[in-house]
């Protein structure tokens, strides 16, 4: 059984009467454990693909099957307790509250799945010095790089242990050297058994993913699969 | 996800955005002072009303000679017909009862009072010994009225205190002779300051035999006679007694009003009820314009905050928590709010009572309880439209958002 299965998935979005096809008809398998990369022009589809992969949005038709359970069935509070359990999703703009510490914001995915307080606070910490910020728990966003503030979000989208990391251009905002940084620890997180899908337009981060997916105008144009895996 | 990471988190919002905290602090606190304050003057306006009737002495059954048209003791009715006397005769005959412990019929006029070249124009009150108890007066110097046979109209005078001053300076006026009109009297007591009753001070004033006072303005009539009983219970039977007595004494006519304070003072109660139900709605008025305030101003907090809320659904935040998180915010900026106005408006009042002793602005009870609940009942309801909106955004265009 393939972790993720997407049959006829079409997504249509109605712009002032007309209709925008922003992904036509994708099939798709990808198994535990896999490190792709999602390429394509600007506009071509691959931030909606990512939104429904990680059940933020919904299919205008077609069936998106995560564990073998078709997600069009579920439920808005069973999509939450999917997003907050198997996905966690990393973006290009960081997405941190600003009001809160690195710590609070790592902390959010465990408070709202109702993890004791006591447990929560270990666990972000460790978390957090495993990504170098061990000396930045109390700090607020903008008192982070950002490089680090890409790490706190990384930290919060793995804190659950969810089994899918999706990540849309994270080293998009980031210089060459951080950028590097943020690449490495998901690679590391992968290496650990997590399936990892990274859109991104920068070509050499592209080119390390052991299976390189390429969109063009709503389609999967290309997915080449290295052999080194 | 337990009550108090929501309120932790609601917190935490509201403690880091103080402009706004405090613009909804401030509206809620605004509502639940007025209410406060508001309904404290109503009450303080009963308060002053009813001691003011209490001065007049308790338990008392008030005779007025003429028939008043309205039944049931409005004071000013008006009268009709020719007036038959209200005499001291039949104010006798009302002492004549188990449960009557005081009679105090009463003459009032004006006169100029005289002593060595010096004149005043005053009040004067013909009464009799049962006054002193009845109306709660204190000698300050000599005595009152002794008991004697109400229809000698004895040469005998008290005065007030201020009278005293102006006519006697700092000599005793006690045994002095004062010239009333045209008759001379001698000072037998000085009353002590009681305050006023009805606008009128006793400080101020002449008080005579009540046969003298008839003599003195050639009137045959009482203008009041006040029968005092012994208890609260027994007032209405005391009032039958009059109003029977006295028919009797006219001859099968009912040609007098007959009113218990006790009606008089119920009155007006209804009428300060109805005041202060009045200003409360007032103040009622103002914690509904809070909690619109409130509403706006979350609408405005869910739409600045919609890429949080976006990032809040894409880490598992269902619909619900969402909700939970901006009511339980609303809730606690009305609960601050309305402390705050809690005290605003207890402190307010005790500053207004100490700067105006006789003003007691002391709220009731259950206007400061239904003024804190309605305050926070209003956040919570006016915060659930703006709550709802947050629930419901979509997570993508949420996140999309972003400043
Ligand atoms: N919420 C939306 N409403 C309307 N059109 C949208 C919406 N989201 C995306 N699109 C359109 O769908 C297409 C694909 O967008 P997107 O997935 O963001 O592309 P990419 O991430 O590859 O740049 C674009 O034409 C875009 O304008
Ligand atoms: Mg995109």
């Amino acid at each position: 059984m393939s972790q993720i299965e997407l049959r006829n998935v079409q997504r249509i979005f109605s712009v002032g009467g007309e209709e925008v096809h922003a992904l036509r008809d994708i099939d798709l398998k990808i198994g535990n454990g896999e490190y792709i990369s999602l390429m394509g022009p600007s506009g071509s589809g691959k931030s909606t693909l990512l939104n429904l992969l990680g059940l933020l949005d919904r299919p205008s038709s077609g069936n998106y099957l995560l564990d073998g359970r078709d997600t069009t069935t579920l439920n808005d509070v069973e999509q939450a307790q999917a997003r907050g359990g198997k996905i966690g999703f990393v973006f290009q703009s960081f997405h941190l509250v600003s009001r809160l510490t690195a710590r609070e914001n790592v902390e959010l995915p465990l408070m709202l799945s109702g993890i004791p307080i006591a447990q929560r606070k270990s666990r972000v910490a460790d978390l957090l010095a495993e990504m170098g910020l061990a000396d930045r728990l109390d700090h607020r966003p903008d008192q982070l790089s950002g490089g680090q503030r890409q790490r706190v979000a990384i930290a919060r989208a793995t804190v659950t242990e969810p089994e899918l990391i999706l990540a849309d251009e994270p080293t998009g905002n980031l210089d060459s050297k951080s950028g590097g940084e943020v690449i490495d620890i998901l690679e590391r997180l992968n290496a650990n058994g997590k399936t990892l899908i990274v859109v991104t337009h920068d070509l050499d981060v592209g080119d390390r993913a052991h299976r390189k997916l390429k969109m063009v105008d709503g389609l999967l144009a290309k997915d080449l699969r290295s052999n080194a895996a | 996800m337990n009550s108090r990471d929501i309120f932790r988190y609601s917190f935490q919002s509201i403690e880091r955005s103080a402009g706004r905290t405090s613009l909804m602090l401030l509206a809620m606190a605004i509502g639940v002072a007025a209410v406060i304050l508001l309904t404290g003057l109503g009450e303080a306006a009963r308060r002053y009303v009813t001691n003011e009737f209490v001065s007049l002495g308790t338990n008392l059954v008030i005779v007025m000679p003429g028939k008043s048209e309205t039944a049931g003791g409005a004071i000013n009715a008006s009268f009709t017909g020719s007036t038959r006397a209200l005499t001291i005769e039949d104010a006798i005959a009302t002492t004549r009862h188990a449960n009557v412990v005081g009679v105090a019929p009463l003459v009032v006029g004006a006169a100029t009072v005289q002593y060595s070249g010096l004149e005043r124009e005053v009040p004067v009150y013909g009464a009799t010994k049962d006054m002193l108890s009845i109306r709660k007066w204190r000698m300050a110097e000599g005595q009152f009225l002794s008991e004697s046979d109400w229809t000698l109209a004895t040469s005998i005078c008290v005065i007030g205190s201020t009278v005293s001053e102006e006519l006697f300076a700092n000599s005793s006026p006690i045994g002095q002779w004062l010239r009333v009109g045209e008759s001379r009297f001698r000072v037998i007591g000085v009353i002590g300051n009681t305050g006023t009753s009805m606008g009128v001070s006793t400080d101020e004033v002449v008080i005579v035999p009540v046969a003298s006072a008839m003599t003195l303005f050639n009137t045959d009539s009482l203008f009041r006679l006040l029968v005092e009983a012994n208890s609260r219970e027994s007032i209405d039977s005391v009032r039958l007694f009059v109003s029977n007595t006295i028919k009797a004494r006219h001859h099968g006519e009912e040609d007098v009003t007959v009113i218990t304070q006790d009606a008089v003072l119920a009155t007006f109660d209804d009428i300060f009820n109805v005041l202060t139900f009045a200003v409360a709605g007032i103040a009622a008025i103002s914690l509904a314009v809070a909690g619109v305030l409130i509403m706006n101003v979350m609408l405005v907090a869910v739409s600045q905050r919609t890429a949080e809320v976006g990032l809040l659904k894409a880490v598992g935040a269902a619909p619900r928590q969402i909700l939970a998180f901006f009511v339980a915010e609303a809730a606690l900026l009305s609960l601050f709010g309305s402390l705050i106005g809690l005290g605003v408006g207890l402190a307010g009042s005790w500053i207004a009572s100490r700067y105006f002793p006789s003003i007691d602005m002391r709220p009731p009870a259950w206007a400061v309880f239904a003024g804190v609940l309605v305050a926070i009942a209003t956040g919570i309801a006016f915060g659930i439209i703006p709550a709802q909106r947050a629930a419901k955004l979509n997570p993508v265009e949420a996140l999309a958002k972003a400043k």
